[in-house]
């Protein structure tokens, strides 16, 4: 039964996408039944996945139809969840759940609706089916259904300002990423003969490095980038993430850009197994680097509440990059952590996005303001989304990213000359960056929840219950992940980065036990990897922290007096000017800094960099496609060069 | 017990109780003595504490444009965040949590107040404090490279061949191999911390966030009674904390073994980097623009750290 | 002992906020001279605040003009409890030579209770410390009536 279900889970989803066209047409509950009971199956199935795959360290092999091997060649269409698969699958299929809550109310003034869910469903379907596949080709299908999904959920809200315009650049640009994928699986197809993962893994290991595998390495390497919107593919995201519903932007960012990580990570570790050439991992660490600086910089200079966290979507997708290109145990634990960690707090960050915008109707950071007193829940969901990737602690961003500086700083140690100074430089860019990525979020808590209440906002209301769960969950697991790092790591990451590593194992799976010896000769064991430092952090003591804040903060909301309710400022300083706000002695007026008006210092003194910025962000998709197109070319040259 | 005892050191020592009455009696000696400087008399010693028990018994007014909840934590997260920093920082020998002591944490845990005082001032709906907030963002990235270059130096140097995150490892080097100050590849980072010091705490040449001329306090314009006696213990106990990360960063590795001992002489320790770089400082200098501070702190303070984490790397 | 070491502080540090209601600035540089090295106010805790939130004395100088008037009472009124208002100069008294000027609606005891008035046309510095000591006396005593009602 256990073996069953990936592919029931993957099947319930496009099962659940038909019914929705078929059924769900009329009526609204059937949609919503449908919809609910799709996305809950999934996520049972997933969770019942854990205790083989996690806890036993079992590794799950099935043959669509029962077409095992024959005569040594993989014919039949596999799949293969071993723990990395499942430690996505997990996040993708809660994603898809949380989403699926939060879409019931938030879409609902939306015609089409149908439409909607059906695409939902498909983006899910073919997300899933990525992480959850072994076989090179069925994951270029499943990621060409993601990506039309994509295509049409962005443009869902066809209505609205450049949505099909970004739909457009996501479709030209994310083509060209497919037609990688594809041109990279036909390469490696040429070389072995099979396009089953395991097989593929086990017999270019025995073959070694030729020309053709490099160009296909390559080219797998950029198709998937550019599914992981890292730079200079990034900027289609940034449109995309704007213009699409709210909850189509979580789901972006909660597991699209993931399963690019998601196989660049099977590709580097498992299929081409290039983790010791060094080379490759300056690569990688310099474009995550260069990806998490872009992104936040990018980021501080948006006046839109969508657009800047579509940046910091970016930017914190680079951290994960980073880590993992460091290929350390360290690295691949913390850039696990963090991909999770980013699901959960950027999947809340957009939640919020996603209920100011249906609450006031707009995003924009210099109208809004003030939001906090009308929605007073929303504001604190977001406080905890906006510490969790600042890294401010006791939130999980803290816990992954000291991970990751961790591991970049070890790996600075461990390398010698050249090597250890850039390392050393990624570590200050990183932490950098997550100052940079505080004060954007300053930015916006000022812009959106505090400051002023225009009077234009003065009839707004708090996002509905069923929008507010969802949030409070994600905001719950924030704080959890961020407390227990120790329990996570042992049950989900370190298996899922010891599976990362288990290449004989995860070849043995598929192809029946003895075939990577019998190809790839000896087998180097899985490494024992060392995770004792992940638990330096230690959070009880931070639990212990956190009560003293809540209780003391707790204190002083109870104990202050003269609760003023919510009434209009403007009345009760009429009633007594003591609560006036000061202005110098004037009448209290509408005088907000705009939310683009913020950080002048530092956008004055950096003026030269933002202005580069926001030309090479010019909107133009024959740009986007130049930029892609010659980065992939400088890509495919020094893998050539220096592999 | 044990949570006994660690609420002992959070309430007492190192903890609440005695980084704000070493804060505070800091703050004392650099009003005096910056009066000294201006040949005026100055305040008695103990007015920072007069000032904060003053406030204590001031109204607090919530103003009607403010929202009440974040405006009244801000002070309450700020205060606990950095005397949870107070326990984390040795006393020489000395360490509280010696196994959490993490020099990454400590950096991310000096930013909340900093934050606290920017949700606060954003809470209070008050446009100054629009105004204030953006500085004290601009400065806090202006200080915080400096800051995180100089961390990496001295955890190189005190890394042993390796790399060491943890203040307990750097304190345990510098007893075995003397002072870090001794070591000539770290004085530009010390020159570096010196200067990151006075706007970490936002003393004057580079209090543009809280400029009282200009922008009526900035972030703290809507704040009075008991939350501004919070925020003004912080920036007490904050001039505390750096001064002592300082000490032991670069000048530990001594001490007494004595616990009671040790902690006076820190205090008189703190007292004398800060008389060096705060007080000395605050008296001869005008206030700077903001983008002028953070150019400054980008490429001198930033490039002075940059050489120590150089020549750590060549030397050591 | 808590509630006597709040008592005691209270008038050991007075932050004044000053207020400028149509002054010929001759008051303002004579406050501003207190706090010079020759007078030192700042030995008695003295201290100038940013805004009136932070205040316990407020110091008004010049005769209230009528477009200081409003704006006056409004910065009085953002003052927290307990305060003491301190009169600077002749003109908040009688107006002085401003009286019957079509533009002045002093003098200030019309709009609020004056707690110490300095006098002199501009007051001398040591009245003004004279003044405010007394003021932050008087904070204390009206800290401890509150106290006691």
């Amino acid at each position: 039964m256990i073996q069953h279900l990936p592919i029931l889970a993957i099947m319930t989803y496009f099962l659940g996408a038909f019914l929705t066209t078929l059924l769900g047409h009329n009526s609204k509950s059937v949609r919503w039944f449908l919809v609910m009971l799709a996305s809950v199956a999934s996520f049972v199935m997933m969770c019942l996945l854990i205790k083989p795959i996690f806890l036993d360290g079992g590794i799950i092999g099935y043959w669509m139809g029962g077409r095992a091997p024959e005569a040594g060649y993989a014919i039949g269409i596999g799949l293969e969840v071993d723990a990395l698969s499942l430690f996505f699958g997990l996040l993708v299929t809660f994603t898809v759940l949380l989403s699926a809550v939060y879409s019931i109310k938030y879409i609902s003034r939306d015609d089409a609706q149908d439409k909607y869910y059906t695409l939902f469903l498909m983006l899910a379907g073919g997300v899933l089916g990525l992480v959850l596949s072994g076989d090179l080709f069925n994951i270029f299908i499943m990621v060409e259904i993601m990506t039309f999904a994509a295509v049409a959920l962005t443009a869902y809200r066809n209505w609205a300002e450049g949505s099909l315009e970004s739909a457009f650049k996501y479709l030209a640009v994310g083509s060209i990423g497919s037609s990688m994928i594809l041109a990279g699986t036909i390469m490696v197809y040429s070389q072995v003969h099979t396009l089953n993962l395991a097989q593929i893994s086990a017999l270019l290991a025995g073959q070694g490095l030729t020309n053709t595998t490099v160009f296909a390495f390559a080219l797998l390497f950029i198709g998937f980038g550019v599914k992981a919107f890292i730079v200079p593919f990034h900027p289609i995201a940034a449109d995309a993430y704007m213009t699409a519903p709210a909850s189509i932007s979580m789901v972006f960012s909660g597991m699209v850009n993931k399963a690019g990580v998601y196989g660049m990570i099977r590709l580097v570790y498992v299929v081409f197994q290039i983790m010791d050439v060094k080379s490759v991992n300056y690569l990688i660490v310099l474009l995550g680097t260069i990806t998490m600086f872009i992104g936040v910089t990018s980021a501080l200079n948006q006046h839109d509440f969508k657009r800047l966290l579509a940046f910091h979507s970016i930017s914190q997708i680079g951290y994960v990059i980073t880590a993992i290109g460091l290929a350390t145990s360290l690295g691949i634990a913390g850039g696990l952590y963090h991909a999770m960690n980013h699901t959960l707090f950027k999947g809340l960050l957009f939640l919020c996005a996603g209920a100011v915008f249906y609450s006031a109707g707009t995003t924009d950071l210099d109208r809004l303001g003030g939001l906090a007193k009308r929605m007073p829940q929303t504001a604190a969901i977001f406080l905890v989304g906006a510490a969790a990737i600042s890294g401010i602690p006791p939130f999980n961003g803290f816990a992954s990213k000291w991970v990751i500086y961790q591991a970049c700083y070890e790996a600075a140690a461990a390398a010698s000359g050249f090597a250890s100074i850039f390392y050393a430089v990624v570590t200050i860019v990183g932490l950098l960056v997550s100052v940079m990525t505080l004060a954007s979020f300053v930015k916006v808590s000022q812009s959106v929840f505090f400051g002023q209440l225009p009077d234009e906002f003065d009839e707004v209301k708090e996002a509905p219950l069923l929008m507010r769960i969802p949030m409070w969950i994600m905001a719950a697991c924030c704080l959890l992940a961020g407390l227990l790092p120790g329990p996570l790591s042992r049950f989900a990451l370190q298996p899922a980065a010891a599976a990362t590593l288990n290449i004989k194992g995860y070849i043995d799976t598929m192809m029946g036990g003895g075939y990577a010896a019998s190809q790839m000769g000896d087998v180097t064991p899985v490494a024992e990897l060392d995770f004792s430092t992940i638990g330096y952090w230690q959070p009880v003591a931070w639990l212990v922290l956190f009560v003293i804040i809540m209780a003391a903060v707790l204190i002083v909301a109870l104990g202050s007096q003269g609760a003023r309710g919510n009434k209009r400022s403007t009345e009760l300083e009429k009633v007594d000017g003591k609560y006036a706000t000061f202005f110098g002695g004037e009448h209290s007026t509408y005088s907000m800094v705009g939310g683009s008006d913020l950080f002048w210092g530092l956008r004055y003194n950096l003026r030269h960099y933002f202005g580069f910025l926001s030309d090479m962000h010019s909107g133009v998709v024959n740009d986007y496609a130049l930029w892609a197109v010659t980065a992939a070319a400088g890509i495919i040259l020094y893998m050539f060069l220096f592999l | 017990m044990d949570i006994l005892m660690k609420a002992l050191y959070l309430l007492i020592f190192p903890g609440l109780l005695y980084c704000s009455v070493a804060g505070l009696l800091l703050a004392g000696i650099d009003r005096k003595v910056v009066a000294r400087m201006q040949k005026r008399i100055g305040p008695p010693l103990l007015q920072p504490a007069y000032d904060f028990f003053k406030l204590l018994g001031k109204e607090t007014i919530v103003p009607a444009a403010a929202a009440r909840r974040t405006f009244l934590a801000a002070p309450v997260i700020g205060l606990v965040s950095l005397v949870v920093t107070a326990v984390l920082v040795p006393v020489f020998g000395f360490s509280a949590f010696g196994g959490v002591a993490d020099v990454v944490v400590i950096l991310y845990l000096l930013t909340i107040p900093a934050v606290a005082i920017i949700m606060g001032g954003a809470a209070s709906g008050s446009p100054y404090a629009g105004v204030g907030i953006s500085r004290e963002m601009v400065t806090m990235m202006a200080y915080e490279l400096p800051l995180v270059i100089v961390l990496l130096a001295v955890g190189k140097a005190a890394g042993d061949g390796g790399v060491t995150f943890s203040l307990s490892k750097i304190v345990e080097y510098q007893q075995a191999n003397g002072p870090l100050i001794t070591h000539w590849t770290m004085w530009p980072a010390a020159l570096a911390m010196l200067l990151v010091i006075p706007a970490e705490i936002g003393s004057h040449p580079f209090d543009v966030a809280e400029a009282e001329t200009e922008i009526c306090e900035g972030a703290l314009v809507e704040y009075s009674g008991a939350p501004l006696a919070l925020f003004k213990l912080s920036s007490a106990i904050k001039l505390y904390i750096m001064t002592a990360l300082f000490s032991c960063l670069f000048l530990s590795g001594w001490g007494t073994g004595i616990v009671a001992v040790d902690a006076l002489i820190l205090v008189a320790v703190c007292a004398v980097i800060m008389l060096i770089c705060v007080s000395l400082v605050r008296a001869v200098c005008a206030r700077l623009k903001v983008e002028i501070l953070f150019r400054f702190y980008w490429r001198v303070v930033a490039v002075l750290a940059a050489i120590s984490l150089i020549l750590a790397w060549l030397v050591g | 002992m808590f509630k006597k070491l709040i008592d005691n502080s209270t008038a050991k540090s007075p932050w004044i906020y000053h207020i400028n209601a149509g002054s010929c600035n001759g008051c303002d540089i004579e406050l501003v001279a207190v706090l010079t090295p020759r007078y030192d106010a700042e030995r008695f805790g003295f201290k100038l605040a940013g805004t009136p939130r932070h205040a316990d004395i407020v110091v008004v100088s010049g005769p209230v003009t009528s477009q200081s008037k409003e704006r006056l009472i409004r910065t009085l009124e953002q003052v927290p409890e307990p305060r003491v208002i301190v009169s600077l100069g002749s003109c908040p008294r009688s107006c002085n030579v401003f009286k019957g000027s079509y533009s002045v609606e002093g003098p200030l005891d019309k709009f609020c209770h004056v707690d110490i008035s300095v006098a002199g046309c501009a007051p001398k510095p040591e009245a003004i410390v004279l003044g405010l000591a007394q003021a932050a006396q008087l904070l204390k005593q009206k800290r401890e009536e509150a106290a006691q009602k």
